[in-house]
């Protein structure tokens, strides 16, 4: 690295990036790689790979608009004042690279070979390596310029204008997850395309917020948002609610989003007992299944152990209470183990109540027949897996079991942030931090420990039973040790103790999936390979819990304000560099 | 009487291989205080390792010939499993030696679930249980007594054999050798280690190795006594190791092997006599499990753990 800065002199930044950016609406314009799907009804990769621009050339879309775009904001960034201009570049420039490299591969490794579609467009199709290239100028014209910190807006403005721009960027946020969610259509074998174009959009979407973040836009408006924090969580789940009116609203889109929002709320219920109070859990998965089973047998299934069919509201408070009980005993242990031991702990746990489950234990569980036909949730007269028609508009089929889960997730979310800043929370933080002198701070680290059990468990239970009627049957193989690794993994990646992390994570972890349906099989390994690579190169996740030291980052332990150290990286990236 | 002491005889089988697999953990957490979570992986893989020695490497005319075919797979498996431990501990480990303590244990499970899935994706059938070739003589000696027969086969004389001698040996090379000793002095402190000429990355490279060459012998001992190696073996058998090297306290040898066939007894005879039979087996090693880390966390043998900065 040093050698590399040595060559790259400062006054080569400029033209080393307009040179990418040149390169970059050039590739866009070149032919790219491409191949055709006989499966997919010998469609080419997307639609037209080939050079295009000679017969229509204001139609770019896809990954060569996004390509033209990053290489047009290169262009200008290098050459108009733009505050922390290099670490911009090598934002832009990552995005470059990602857009390049997925788009080649993609249709190379597929079968497509390096070339275009039609001959005449040539042998080797190098639009995608142009890309690729003119990212690793910007990148380069970004660390020959030395990069600088994020920038910071210090702009005061009137109320009525923060608002408004609380709200138009929540919306446009709303609108990029519709289109995100819409990227390439839904994956699967009838559809090859759906991983890369989501992949790639991503990547244009991720060098994109990267640009933004280092102009000091996002850390303005979060900073806008804290301050005027009872309005954008309003602003917030309206947005959220408004997603089945966007191009998103589909059955499927909807049962997905459904299925993210359970993992969610169990995952920031999992946030407190590792990010909050930092006691590693690898059993928790048995908390949201104890709470399945719970609102299962008070649902009125044939296979139920209670004959009873309990309104949903009251399953739901029961399945909790049930989970919070066993999040208790579970958590008991802490009072005399501790770190990596403690894991073990609740590791057993969940491998005990998997068997136990499996067993089908007191008749409770169906064992290896599940709890098959769990109702719907119905309230109203109103089935929540039909769709619903309000006047003349007709919702997708799901919907009712999306909105209750924004709500629930809303729900789970005030109960953390209001918990981190109670006192329990700073006393969870104290005790991560450092047990022994929390205690001589006279913390009652025992109860506040077997609480952050308790409550976690508690959370996970409320979506346990949210999730017994949403996928109707409930078997034990929901809640193996894997689904616990999954959960910690979205914990992680978003960052611990941070809520918006454990929702992307969450997020993050159930729509991949769906858009590389194509590479399912190695959907686990790729779990692991995360977690082993954000260990070590991004201990403290996406969105990194702010105010705090993680406990995984021991960054800011030499004295350096943590605000200095929050080097955020440029997505694709992996260089967080404490200086 | 008699199925009481074929029980216990089958206890003490599984508890051997237990034991193998526990030398590498307590080695491994004795010197670094990491819970090497995927040491049950490098175990299932030394046992693919070694499958796949004796398919893909081993001339057919050398097959049929135990004593030929039987040490060239345990080098194999022992090899595969050596050279993936000190690829793990260098990319992975070694860079978070200085983290937090929970930094290395997630890393650890990202290993375990990366190495499972790479096995259960790219061996050849290995979605399912895969046959393993009967590698050793493969004979029963059986006993009426007790008013029963009492059997245990040459494979199971094996596997117990194996395992006894392989703890004695390290036992005598950590207390006697010259690297035993550097082992010993890292484990106490690696600072003061070094300034007394120790260099602690090759000790823990080779507490490492010597910990994954245990692991695959056992894979493939595993694999000749039961027939057949599958993905799931890992995870269960590194869950049991590591109850064993804390049952008999983390850091001891003789701790590992003893916790290794108590593992073994209470298997088979949990499955045998308590309630719940085999369904529940693993449930009862769970408890134990638990029952130890919260009331004797330093085992039988273990001495009480250091407070650590």
């Amino acid at each position: 690295m040093s050698q590399l800065k040595d060559v790259l002199k400062p006054g080569l930044a400029r033209p080393l990036a307009v040179g990418g950016g040149v390169l970059a609406v050039i590739a866009a314009l070149l032919p790219w790689v491409t191949y055709k799907f006989a499966q997919y009804g010998g469609d080419n990769y997307p639609a037209a790979a080939s050079l295009q621009f000679f017969d229509a050339p204001f139609q770019l879309e896809g990954y060569r608009l996004h390509t033209l775009i990053l290489g047009v904001v290169v262009v200008v960034v290098a050459l108009a004042p733009v505050p922390a201009r290099h670490r911009v570049l090598r934002a832009l420039g990552w995005g470059l690279v990602a857009v390049g490299v997925i788009n080649t591969v993609f249709a190379a490794v597929e079968g497509g070979g390096l070339g275009a579609v039609t001959a005449a467009d040539g042998a080797i199709a190098f639009g995608g390596f142009a890309c690729v290239v003119a990212g690793v100028l910007a990148i380069l014209a970004g660390i020959a310029g030395g990069i600088e910190h994020v920038h910071v807006w210090r702009a005061k403005v009137a109320t009525p204008v923060a608002y408004l721009v609380l709200l138009v960027s929540f919306v446009v946020l709303l609108l990029l997850v519709a289109m995100m969610l819409n990227a390439g259509g839904q994956g699967g074998v009838g559809n090859p395309y759906a991983g890369p174009i989501f992949l790639s959009l991503l990547g244009f979407l991720a060098g994109a917020l990267g640009a933004l973040h280092g102009v000091g836009l996002t850390g303005w408006i979060s900073k806008l948002s804290d301050q005027h924090k009872v309005f954008s969580v309003a602003v917030l789940v309206l947005c959220a609610l408004a997603l089945p009116f966007t191009e998103a609203g589909t059955d499927y889109w909807m049962t997905t989003a459904a299925n993210i929002g359970i993992y969610a709320a169990t995952a920031i219920g999992l946030n407190i007992v590792v990010g909050l109070a930092g006691l590693l859990d690898l059993g928790y998965v048995a908390f949201l299944g104890i709470g399945a089973f719970v609102a299962a047998n008070f649902s009125g299934a044939a296979a139920a152990a209670f004959g009873v069919e309990l309104p949903f509201v009251l399953a739901a408070i029961i399945a909790a209470v049930v989970a919070g009980i066993f999040g208790a005993i579970v958590g008991s242990p802490t009072l005399r183990v501790r770190g990596d031991y403690l894991a073990i702990v609740t590791l057993a746990f969940g491998e005990i109540f998997k068997k136990a489950a499996q067993n089908n234990i007191g008749g409770l569980t169906g064992g290896a027949n599940a709890i098959p036909n769990v109702p719907p949730i119905n309230w109203f007269g109103q089935s929540f897996d039909k769709s619903l028609t309000i006047g003349s508009l007709e919702l997708p089929s799901g919907v009712l079991y999306y909105v209750l889960i924004i709500v629930l997730v809303a729900l789970v979310m005030v109960v953390f942030a209001n918990l981190k800043n109670a006192r329990i929370g700073r006393a969870w933080i104290a005790i991560r931090e450092d047990e022994d002198a929390a205690r001589a701070m006279g913390i009652k680290t025992g109860q506040a420990k077997i609480l952050a059990f308790l409550i976690g468990a508690t959370l996970a239970g409320l979506a346990g039973a949210v999730f017994a009627h949403k996928t109707s049957t409930v078997a034990y193989d929901s809640f193996q040790f894997i689904e616990s690794v999954t959960l910690l993994a979205a914990v992680i990646l978003g960052g611990m103790g941070s809520i918006p992390g454990a929702v992307l994570g969450a997020a993050l972890l159930l729509v991949l999936p769906e858009k590389l349906r194509e590479f399912s099989d190695y959907r686990l390994m790729l779990f692991g390979l995360a977690l082993i690579l954000i260990m070590r190169f991004r201990p403290q996740g996406l969105v990194p819990d702010r105010h705090r030291r993680a406990e995984l980052a021991d960054e800011g332990a030499e004295g350096v304000p943590i605000e200095e150290l929050n080097v955020h990286d440029t997505p694709g990236g992996s260089t967080a560099v404490a200086r | 009487m008699a199925t009481l002491l074929q029980q216990l005889i089958n206890g003490l089988v599984l508890g051997a291989a237990i034991a193998l697999i526990a030398l590498g953990y307590t080695m491994v957490y004795g010197i670094i205080q990491l819970i090497n979570f995927a040491h049950g992986e490098v175990f299932m893989v030394g046992g693919f390792a070694s499958l796949a020695t004796y398919s893909y490497v081993l001339p057919d005319s050398w097959k049929s010939d135990w004593y030929l075919a039987l040490p060239l797979m345990a080098v194999g498996g022992a090899l595969v499993a050596v050279v993936l431990a000190v690829i793990m501990e260098r990319f992975a480990y070694r860079p978070l030696r200085n983290a937090p303590r929970l930094a290395p244990l997630i890393t650890a499970l990202g290993v375990s679930v990366v190495l499972k899935e790479a096995v259960r994706l790219w061996y050849p059938g290995a979605t399912a249980p895969v046959p393993y070739p009967r590698a050793f003589v493969d004979k029963q000696f059986s006993v009426e007594a007790f008013g029963g027969r009492i059997t245990i086969g040459s494979t199971a004389l094996l596997m117990i054999a194996v395992s006894l001698i392989g703890a004695v040996v390290l036992q005598t090379y950590i207390s006697r050798s010259r690297m035993g000793r550097a082992m010993r002095a890292t484990a106490q402190d690696p600072d003061t280690a070094r300034l007394m000429g120790v260099n602690p990355n090759r000790t823990i490279v080779l507490t490492f190795a010597i910990g994954a060459a245990l692991a695959g012998i056992a894979g493939v001992l595993y694999g000749i006594h039961y027939t057949n190696v599958d993905t799931e073996v890992g995870f269960l058998y590194g869950i049991f190791a590591f109850t064993a090297a804390v049952l008999g306290g983390v850091g001891s040898i003789k701790g590992a092997v003893i916790g290794g066939f108590a593992i073994g007894l209470i298997k088979s005879l949990a499955g045998q006599y308590l309630p719940g039979g085999t369904s529940y087996d693993l449930v009862w090693i769970f408890i134990l499990l638990i029952v130890v880390l919260v009331f004797r966390p330093q085992g039988l043998f273990g001495e009480p753990e250091r407070v650590r900065a």
